[in-house]
Formats: structure tokens, C-alpha cells, sequence
């Protein structure tokens, strides 16, 4: 085995001296401060209603079910939505469970017949746990971007990356009042170039896709349907 | 000449039957109607995501300036990301060549004692031909997204770089699915297929012990592995297994954060007209103390496989601003009509014409950049605007030039070369630096035009054979200019009487 770890390094550190040596013979000399200017498309500024709209009406547009409801409603749509998928079981957070969190709130007054399983767990002994005993999944998010009806998650020990993504069902909890407009003035505004996680997440919908003779199909692999549940105060 | 590419991909013959492919891709009428369908879709989709033309092509140029930044600075880019991504903890390999990267991501699954492998869309991957290379080291290797899937389960290659399977229809997939899918009744409900789809691979994504993934950019500033999907596979082949292994060509860096959101706009919507995609996966580190789930090691492994051939010249360069958005072949006059398998290599259509001869040698692939009307769609549609029809000439011309001319840019150069076209031509320009063997060559044709044959190969199977005028044009406006001097000069005689 060590041999063979040996054989990589030797391959990788070959191909790079080779690689490198090749390109950087061909952009010797490049004067990078002579490079054109990139003029990039400046989009209308919208009111905050306006952006809201276009969050909204994407997100619907790719099947996503958004509720609009306060803090404290958010428990009993919950509850009203899983009894009507006959669901009883929900996976959320450590913290949220544990009721030192904002959804502290939400656990508490969801329906007692409902289950809470925690994210307590590490994913290596609980697959199966994860995948077949956990129908829906409740996760908060970070922000999101309206032009085009995303979601920026940015997961953590409390909220890891599967929660949004092995349970078939997942509600995701987002506050109006961090919207922005695009992509490109949320990663300036949060000057992301700085300090990223071990992972962020972009969702504009429930899982899909089109493979099969062009026909919409949801819930391909990740969950199937996309509860949005706004909170605009 | 540079070297590389030592070994011959099953790819290379399978694109030197080009004409062979065509034929029978033509004659199968189904095929021909599947592509037809799901071209029309694309490109009317493709049309309704960009409602502002201002704004398509001022994305458009910002992009391709952007492409082109990054690749000026390539070697320092991969440079900059490597030593990034080494911070975070991911490990960087590099390969000059398809055996090389598959050899390299073998030992680190053997490392692991890894069994199955679940795999997200990665054309690097099929570049490098991964499955066929860990099959044979008893390493399972399961395509994840749903098109790969049903293309694997046929024994087929992708046909379309986004959407694998568009050369099969929905009974298609349901005959396969029946065949070769215990108690899975024949139905041709889309939402059952998927659904079957579904059931078989969460199983393996809970038991894999490797995921593999490709990569759309990769951010050299922050040391980020960027992918763009709907189904959700790549997050969990990249989520759920121990280990994850990305792969991709060297191309794909991108210098800044913010140069990622306008490519990822034009990328969605010049693939499939969606204004982002379900999912955008931001890959930074591999799982951190404490947290609960992620793979516990990241690797990336950046291919060049012929990119630095295309690197060197500057015009040929510009193949390499790709961002893999397929829009160039769903309009595509040749593709819609011989379907992506005709061309027989890993990336079909206009793309797959000027980057396959990077990748597989001019010898293999000199027909394909002959394979165009030069109609121009690609260019057009192009979100990062490399002149497709511009470098397939520039490639003809790669493929012809004598096998000795300096400076050799390309493996294979002079591959298409037929000595006798290139004979034809040589007497052709003789013939027209002179003006007496010109008139001569002329006087010749039109008088001896009985002897022009009625059949001329190819051209005269749907066509009658040319036949030369019986006099020049030369000839025809000397006469008349003649007949016209006479009127002249008769009339102005009658006026004058
Ligand atoms: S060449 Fe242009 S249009 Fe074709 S796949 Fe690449 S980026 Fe898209």
C-alpha cells in the first residue's frame, strides 16, 4: 500500500512539474494589468416588496410550496402539513431540540403525535437511520436571493448538509427581511471571499429533473417537495 | 511536438468510424426524431430564459472576458487553487493523461479498500473512460444522475453533455428498466421511471464507500469546488460516502468568487433555460471536527488529457473558454439530425468537434471538423463566445497542412491530408497566377465539356453532375461588349446620316 501511495505522488508530481511548465511557457512575459475591462450588466433596483414578489413567484415556479406565516404560526403549519403527508416524524436540528435555539419556539408547539428525531447523531453508524426513518426535515437558512428564488443554507454541526437533502420532505425556514437581490450583491454584501464553510447550499426548488424525454419529474434524489415558510413581519 | 496521450482511448475509434456512425445514425428514424423533439425543447427554452437581449449580451462579453482572464493566468490559477484547497484539506492530484488520472483515483479508492463507488454527471469522467477502468479493478462504479443512469443500465455512452440519455424516449427507457430491472412493471409514467430510479440509488448512496463528482468552476481565491445540478445526486455523492474524489480539466478554474455568479447565470440558462439551477454546491473542505457528516477526505484531481495543446496557440486557446452548457450543439443543424453518438467521441456536437482533436489527435478525428455547414449557430449561441466556426476552419486547416510544416501545433497534424486534393489545388493556384494557362485551362473545359463524366462520386448520388458552359464568362462579355460597339457605331452612323 505504501508503494502505491508512493506511485500517486510520484504520477501527480510528474504531471504538474510537466503541466505547469507547459503553460506558464506559453503566458511568459503576459502583462496582466493590460487585460481588458469586464463590464459587467447592471440590473434595475427593486423595492423590497418587488424582490419579494420574484422570490416568491420563482420559487413557486419550481414547485416549491412557500407559506408566508410568523414566528409564532410556523409550529402549527408544520403540524398541518405533516398530518396531511400522514407524516409523523420530523428530523431538525441538535439545538433546536434541545431548545437553547430560535426554533425553540416551533418544536415546542408542534402536535404532540409528532415525532422529533434530532440531528444528535454522527452520519457514519446512521445511514440507514437517516435514509429510511427520517420522512421529513426541518432546517433554518442563512439568506436567499430573490432574482432567482434561492436559498443559501450554510451548514454547520447543528444543521448538517444532509438534513436538507436525504429527507423527502423538507420545511425550510426563511426570514424576508434577508433578502437580496442577486447572487453576485450577496456575495459582495457578505464579503464571502473571506470565510466560507466546509459547505454552502443553493436550493431554488425540490429535487428534479428532465432526463426522461424532456418530462419534468420531481424528486429525483434529494427531497420532493420544498416547503417554504416565510416569515414577513 | 508536445507529447501526450500515449495510449489510444476506446473513444479514438469510434470517432475514425465517423461516416460509418452517420450513416446508420441517419437511416434510424426514431433516433432522428428524439433528437429533433428535445433540440426544439432546448432551444425555445433556452430562448424564454433571456427576455432582455441587452442584458444576454453584455453577460456574454463579460464572460468570455472573464474566461479569458482566468485562462491568462492558468498555470498561476492552478497554482493559487491547489495551495488554497491544500489549506482547506483537500488533497490535489494532477494527470497529464486519461491513465494517469485513472490510476491515480484507483489507488486512492484502493487506499480506502473501496467497493462501490457512486458516481455524479462528470463528462471528465467519461473523458477518461473511470467506469470501464474501476469495473476491471472489481471497484463498482454506479452513474448516479438519472440520464447517466439510464444510459449505463443500456450500455451506452451520453449522447448530449447535459442531458445523457436525450436519445431515448420514454417507451425506450421503460423496455430497459423492465428488462433489466427485477419486479419493475412496464410503464412509460415518467414519474414512476424516476421514482424506480430513486429507489435503486438512495440504496447505493447509503452504501457507498466513494463518491465521485465532477466540477463547473473551481474558485482559486477561496479554494471552493462549485457544481450545478437538479437532482441532487452530486450533493449526495458528494455528502454521503466517506470519501469524495472530484475530477475535472485544468480549464475549469476561475479566478475570483464574483466571477462565478454571472457564469453560473449563463450557464443554467443557455442549458436549459433555468434561471439557477435546483442546487449550486459550494465544496470548501472536507468535514470538520465536530460536524456530523461530509466526507472525511477530499481529493481533486485536474486533467489535462490535450487542454495544453489547445493552450498554446492563441487562437485554438479559446476551446478552452468552455463552460460545458451544451447550447452549442442543441442548435446544431448536424447534431440534431446524426444525434450525438454519430460523432463517437466523449463530447459531441460543435464543442465536441474542436476540443476532440485536443484530446484524441487530428488522426482519429480529422473528419469531424469537416462535419459543419459553418452555419454559424454555434457561435451565436455560444455564452462565452468562442468562435466555433472559426477554429473548425482553423482545424481543417490543421488536418490538411503537410505532416512537416512548422510549427506543429497540433498531434496529427496533416491527418486529413489526401494527396490527391491537395494536388488538385496545387495545379489550381498555378492555373490562377497565370493569365495564359488560365485562358488555356478555360478554352479546354468549355470546349471539351462532352467529356465531363455523369457520375462524381458522392456528389452526384442526390444530384446531377455539373457540366461546363459552352463558352466562358470571359467569353460571353467580349462578345457582347463587341455586339454593342457594332450597335453603337451603326446607330450613331444612321444619326449622323
Ligand atoms: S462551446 Fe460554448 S455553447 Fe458549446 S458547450 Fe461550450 S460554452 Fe456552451
Amino acid at each position: 500500500m505504501t508503494n502505491k501511495s508512493a506511485d500517486i505522488n510520484a504520477i501527480s508530481s510528474k504531471a504538474r512539474g510537466n503541466i505547469l511548465a507547459k503553460l506558464k511557457a506559453e503566458v511568459s512575459g503576459a502583462d496582466y494589468d493590460k487585460l481588458p475591462e469586464e463590464i459587467p450588466y447592471i440590473y434595475p433596483e427593486f423595492s423590497h416588496e418587488e424582490n419579494l414578489a420574484q422570490f416568491i413567484s420563482e420559487l413557486e415556479k419550481n414547485h416549491a410550496q412557500v407559506i408566508q406565516t410568523t414566528k409564532e404560526g410556523i409550529a402549527e403549519v408544520i403540524s398541518a402539513e405533516l398530518a396531511a403527508l400522514n407524516i409523523t416524524t420530523l428530523l431538525c436540528g441538535e439545538k433546536c431540540y434541545g431548545g437553547n435555539d430560535v426554533h425553540r419556539d416551533v418544536i415546542n408547539g408542534l402536535d404532540s403525535n409528532i415525532e422529533l428525531q434530532p440531528y444528535d447523531f454522527s452520519i457514519d453508524n446512521n445511514k440507514e437511520l437517516l435514509f429510511n426513518e427520517c420522512p421529513a426535515a426541518l432546517s433554518s437558512s442563512r439568506c436567499s436571493i430573490a432574482a432567482t428564488g434561492t436559498i443559501v443554507l450554510w451548514p454547520d454541526e447543528n444543521e448538517p448538509r444532509s438534513l436538507s437533502l436525504v429527507p423527502p420532505v423538507h420545511f425550510v425556514i426563511v426570514d424576508a427581511n434577508k433578502l437580496h437581490a442577486d447572487f453576485a450583491r450577496l456575495m459582495a454584501a457578505e464579503q464571502w471571499h473571506d470565510k466560507l464553510p466546509t459547505n454552502v447550499v443553493l436550493i431554488s426548488g425540490p429535487s428534479k429533473t428532465a432526463d426522461i424525454q424532456q418530462t419534468l419529474a420531481y424528486g429525483a434524489h434529494g427531497p420532493k417537495a420544498l416547503i417554504v415558510l416565510l416569515l414577513n413581519s | 511536438m508536445k507529447q501526450f496521450n500515449e495510449e489510444e482511448s476506446k473513444y479514438a475509434a469510434s470517432a475514425k468510424a465517423f461516416r460509418a456512425n452517420v450513416t446508420r445514425d441517419l437511416g434510424n428514424e426514431e433516433l432522428r426524431s428524439n433528437f429533433r423533439g428535445a433540440m426544439d425543447y432546448l432551444m425555445a427554452k433556452r430562448k424564454d430564459a433571456f427576455s432582455s437581449e441587452d442584458e444576454l449580451e453584455v453577460l456574454r462579453e463579460q464572460c468570455k472576458l472573464i474566461k479569458q482572464r482566468c485562462l491568462a493566468k492558468l498555470p498561476h490559477l492552478l497554482e493559487q487553487l491547489e495551495d488554497k484547497l491544500e489549506t482547506n484539506g483537500i488533497k490535489v492530484h494532477w494527470a497529464e493523461t486519461i491513465t494517469e488520472a485513472n490510476e491515480i483515483i484507483a489507488q486512492l479508492i484502493a487506499q480506502k479498500k473501496g467497493k462501490t463507488v457512486v458516481k455524479g454527471k462528470s463528462m471528465v469522467s467519461e473523458e477518461t473512460a473511470l467506469n470501464d477502468y474501476l469495473e476491471e479493478r472489481n471497484v463498482e462504479c454506479l452513474e448516479s444522475d438519472m440520464g447517466e443512469y439510464i444510459v449505463q443500465l443500456a450500455k451506452q455512452h451520453p449522447s448530449h453533455i447535459i442531458m445523457p440519455a436525450i436519445h431515448q424516449n420514454k417507451q425506450q427507457v421503460a423496455k430497459l428498466f423492465a428488462d433489466n430491472i427485477d419486479g419493475f412493471e412496464y410503464s412509460t409514467d415518467v414519474d414512476t421511471l424516476i421514482q424506480q430510479g430513486r429507489t435503486i440509488l438512495r440504496d447505493k448512496f447509503c452504501q457507498a464507500d466513494v463518491g465521485i463528482s465532477g466540477v463547473n468552476f473551481a474558485v482559486a481565491e477561496t479554494g471552493t469546488l462549485c457544481l450545478v445540478e437538479n437532482e441532487g445526486n452530486g450533493r449526495m455523492c458528494t455528502t454521503i460516502p466517506d470519501l469524495h474524489i472530484a475530477i475535472t480539466g485544468i480549464e475549469k478554474v476561475v479566478e475570483h468568487l464574483s466571477d462565478v455568479p454571472p457564469l453560473l447565470s449563463l450557464l443554467t440558462r443557455s442549458a436549459t433555460g433555468q434561471a439557477i439551477s435546483t442546487y449550486f454546491n459550494m465544496i470548501n473542505s472536507p468535514r470538520k471536527e465536530g460536524e456530523k457528516d461530509g466526507p472525511k477526505e477530499v481529493h481533486l484531481v485536474l486533467l489535462d488529457n490535450g487542454r495544453s495543446q489547445a493552450f498554446a496557440d492563441e487562437e485554438l486557446r479559446q476551446t478552452l473558454q468552455c463552460i460545458r452548457c451544451g447550447a452549442c450543439m442543441n442548435h446544431c443543424p448536424v447534431y440534431t439530425r446524426i444525434g450525438g453518438h454519430a460523432y463517437g467521441t466523449v463530447y459531441p456536437g460543435p464543442i465536441g468537434k474542436i476540443i476532440s482533436p485536443h484530446m484524441l489527435g487530428l488522426d482519429a478525428t480529422s473528419n469531424l471538423p469537416t462535419a459543419s455547414t459553418l452555419c454559424g449557430a454555434c457561435g451565436e449561441v455560444c455564452p462565452v463566445k468562442i468562435p466555433i466556426p472559426k477554429i473548425l476552419l482553423r482545424l481543417r486547416e490543421e488536418s490538411v497542412k503537410p505532416k512537416s510544416d512548422k510549427p506543429q501545433v497540433m498531434q496529427g497534424q496533416g491527418a486529413g491530408r489526401s494527396n490527391v486534393e491537395a494536388l488538385i489545388w496545387k495545379v489550381w493556384a498555378l492555373v490562377h497566377k497565370s493569365p495564359t494557362l488560365y485562358a488555356l485551362s478555360m478554352w479546354g473545359v468549355t470546349r471539351f465539356r462532352f467529356l465531363m463524366p455523369k457520375k462524381l462520386g458522392g456528389w452526384t448520388s442526390v444530384r446531377t453532375a455539373p457540366k461546363p458552359a459552352a463558352k466562358t464568362l470571359h467569353e460571353r462579355l467580349k462578345s457582347k461588349q463587341e455586339k454593342r460597339a457594332k450597335q453603337a457605331k451603326q446607330s450613331t452612323n444612321t444619326a449622323s446620316r
